[in-house]
């Protein structure tokens, strides 16, 4: 294909250009690692990638991404359960919305990041800390979320069901809870987030086990590949669990469309 | 008027919305009575805020009155009477959640009628609407036009003796909602059905009533009541006709001072009318 | 609902919010000072509250402050200047924006925090790594509601423009600028907020000074009466912050 003729494709597609700028930073990057940049600092991305291998074998760390991981999936499944409960018994009292909810946002408002100290104080250095820290982080927009849910049904949806003759519970199970699904799963996907950060955040400030104590090894050690891989490695854990989730949320919500 | 032929009688009702002397009290209905017959189309006009989506709302027990009564069938009306009356609002009030024949069945389900019953009726009413192809559509896949027929179609299915419609084509263009209208009325001739329909046009009442109640400026009475003497169904003809002019002129000359009313009322209030 | 009964209901649910502030603050002394909960897992109040006056009245708080707010400020600066002017470059035409807006939010889903362990490597303990983070972070949602700002202003008002003759710097001036100006103050809003949430926790993470190290450093000698005191105070400097913003943003948006 001629220059030219790529350049117009290009421009046609905006979907194939997307992946032709990515690629590029990635080549800025290894002529930048490679040449210009002190190697104690950067490596190409060829060299994280090759050092993968190095990575799954030091001592260590394929259980400290392990325990990541399951610290994750424990820390949603927790925030998900909190943020349905305390979500549906909000937004379904207009009292317990009128009382709860400025507590809960007090709460929500507070930079959480002060208090991760205190997490390690009470619940060690270990997973607790972790999780517990994931699900603060976690819980709040998914409880926000819902109530919103629950809150924003047209009036005249529960008057038209009103109307057709539907019991308290037939209005939850066939108005509310059906309204309610795509809300669930978008604060589901804010949740994902949330607990992605207050997990890594924890991980990270622990420097004496888990993922922070291999970070500070690697970055003490002047170790940009290792370090490198490790963090592609935990973004790409980010990532997946992301796109899970985001995927779940586009597929309950078809009929907003 | 034999006191068995009245399916829908309506007592001295008012209706106000906050306490007097708050900053949102609104009189919004006020010492009404209105007799409708068992098998007429009754169309409510009046200018915006006289109370006559109020009165139907009270009429299906979404309201309660502030004093008076309304009965239909000789009941005494306290709350919703699914099994007597249904419901078409101006807006779409379809679930988007649920298919078109998934919404109509959901009413059915409400009602209380058998599963097995349930498909056979929504089917009939589709069809009786014109919708049998886009039972399986969810609801924003549908034109606005086909989405009020959909809610028309929810509302036959539940087999009620009244029909209530909250200006169902409000929302429709000039065209879609001369098309439903003829429908309409063509639908209306084959049932037995009561109907009270709230509409804010003029050509729309005259050409579907058999009789329309002309509503005063807020706080809201019944001015006067005009037959419309025209067996059902009703061709597109009868628009051109002199008879439809007439009596669309002695309605608009009725509304005209009380629509000005309202206008300069909230001209006064600083309000948008 | 009736007036009556709404306001009936409205003092009913302070009457329970302003309980259940007392009765956590009441446990909490309680719990403190008679059940025997270890000083070190949970101060008394009256000591968080004595250790907070002397850190207000010695002045001690004021070089951590400085520091944090001074990373903050630099950080903020840059994430605005580059976050605007590439919105805005990349809004400027249909194709870039469907080149770029998804990428940028793409990335913007990954933990920007792992980056930090990186920018230690690159700039150190210091205030350097701390400035790179809270810019990488802060820059995402400024330069997102740039491109959503001026991007997608709706056509009608430009035809308008147009079609009464507006000139490039007018269109700019009395249409682009004012209909995405709400959007870019949003955008500002948040990435203020994420800017100082991401620096007080890289300096909790790895740092040598800063409010979040200090936090970190008394937890560390066990100090915890003097660790929940800075807690508090930190926690009110953020919403006061945050509050500031927020009252600007509005008062920017009345205009």
């Amino acid at each position: 294909m001629s220059g030219a003729a790529l350049k117009r494709t290009l421009l046609r597609h905006p979907g194939l250009a997307r992946p032709a700028v990515v690629a590029g930073m990635f080549l800025a990057w290894e002529i930048a690692a490679r040449w210009w940049i002190d190697p104690a600092f950067l490596s190409p991305p060829s060299k994280v990638v090759a050092s993968l291998g190095e990575l799954f074998a030091t001592k260590g760390v394929p259980a400290a991404l392990r325990i990541t991981l399951w610290e994750l999936g424990v820390a949603f499944a927790i925030s998900v359960v909190i943020g349905l409960v305390v979500g549906l018994s909000v937004g379904l009292s207009r009292f317990a919305n009128r009382t709860g909810m400025p507590i809960i946002l007090l709460l929500y408002g507070i930079p959480q990041i002060t208090i991760l100290p205190l997490f390690i104080l009470y619940f060690g250095i270990g997973p607790p800390s972790k999780i517990a820290f994931g699900v603060t982080h976690g819980m709040f927009p998914i409880i926000v979320t819902i109530v919103a849910g629950v809150q924003n049904i047209k009036p005249i949806l529960m008057t038209a069901a009103h109307s057709m003759g539907a019991s308290r519970w037939q209005i939850f199970r066939w108005v509310i809870f059906p309204h309610m699904i795509p809300s669930f799963f978008a604060g589901m996907r804010l949740g994902m987030t949330g607990v992605l950060l207050g997990v890594l955040l924890a991980e990270l400030y622990v420097s004496t086990a888990g993922i922070g104590y291999y970070t500070q090894l690697f970055t003490q050690s002047f170790n940009p590949t290792m370090l490198l891989a490790l963090v592609s490695v935990l973004a790409g854990m980010a990532i997946v669990l992301n796109e899970i989730v985001r995927r779940a949320e586009i597929h309950f919500g078809r009929w907003r469309s | 008027m034999s006191a068995d032929s009245t399916a829908i009688r309506v007592r001295d009702v008012s209706h106000q919305f906050g306490e007097p002397g708050d900053a949102q009290f609104v009189q919004a209905l006020q010492n009404t009575s209105l007799d409708i017959v068992r098998g007429e189309l009754m169309c409510l006009i009046g200018p915006s805020g006289c109370g006559k989506s109020t009165l139907l709302n009270m009429i299906g027990g979404l309201l309660t009155p502030t004093t008076g009564a309304v009965a239909v069938h000789d009941k005494p009306v306290r709350g919703p009477l699914p099994h007597d009356i249904a419901f078409v609002f101006q807006e779409n009030a379809l679930f988007p959640w649920c298919t078109i024949i998934e919404n109509i069945k959901l009413g059915m389900v409400f009602q209380g009628v058998p599963k097995s019953e349930q498909e056979p009726r929504a089917r009939k009413a589709l069809e009786a609407v014109g919708l049998k192809g886009f039972m399986s559509h969810y609801p924003a896949q549908l034109s606005g036009g086909m989405r009020q027929r959909a809610a028309l179609a929810r509302a036959l299915s539940l087999e009620t003796g009244t029909l209530l419609m909250d200006e169902p084509f409000g929302a429709l263009d000039e065209q879609t909602r001369m098309v439903l209208g003829e429908d309409l009325s063509v639908l209306l001739s084959r049932t037995e059905k009561t109907i009270v329909f709230v509409t804010h046009s003029l050509g729309e009442a005259v050409f579907l009533a058999d009789r329309v109640a002309v509503f005063s400026a807020r706080p809201g009475r019944i001015k006067e009541i005009i037959a419309i003497d025209e067996p059902h169904p009703r061709k597109p003809a009868f628009v051109t006709t002199e008879k439809f002019a007439k009596l669309r002129n002695s309605l608009y000359e009725l509304l005209h001072e009380e629509i000005r009313k309202t206008v300069d009322q909230s001209a006064a209030m600083g309000a948008a009318p | 609902m009736s007036p009556k009964h709404d306001r009936r209901d409205k003092i009913a649910s302070r009457a329970v919010q302003i309980g259940f502030l007392f009765g956590v603050i009441l446990l909490w002394y309680l719990g403190t000072a008679y059940w025997g909960i270890s000083r070190i897992l949970l101060p008394n109040p009256v000591n968080v509250w004595t250790e907070l006056k002397d850190i207000i009245a010695s002045g001690e708080f004021l070089p951590d402050l400085r520091v944090t707010l001074t990373e903050l400020a630099v950080a903020f600066t840059i994430s605005c200047t580059t976050g605007v002017s590439i919105g805005y470059l990349i809004s400027r035409s249909q194709y870039l924006i469907k080149v770029f807006e998804p990428l940028i939010a793409s990335l913007y889903s990954v933990p920007i925090i792992l980056f930090l362990p990186l920018y230690v490597l690159f700039f150190g303990l210091g205030e350097g790594s701390k400035i790179a983070i809270g810019t990488s972070i802060s820059f995402f949602p400024i330069v997102l509601n740039t491109i959503a700002g001026f991007g997608y202003v709706d056509k009608i008002f430009i035809t308008a423009a147009r079609s009464m003759g507006a000139s490039d710097v007018q269109m700019f001036r009395y249409v682009l600028l004012p209909a995405a100006f709400p959007v870019i103050l949003t955008g500002l809003r948040i990435g203020f907020t994420v800017a100082l949430l991401s620096i007080l926790g890289s300096e909790t993470i790895a740092s040598l000074e800063g409010l979040g190290h200090r936090i970190v450093h008394l937890a560390e000698a066990m100090e915890t009466a003097r660790m929940f005191a800075y807690i508090s105070f930190v926690v009110v400097i953020a919403a006061f912050l945050n509050t500031a913003v927020s009252a600007l943003e509005r008062r920017a948006k009345r205009r």
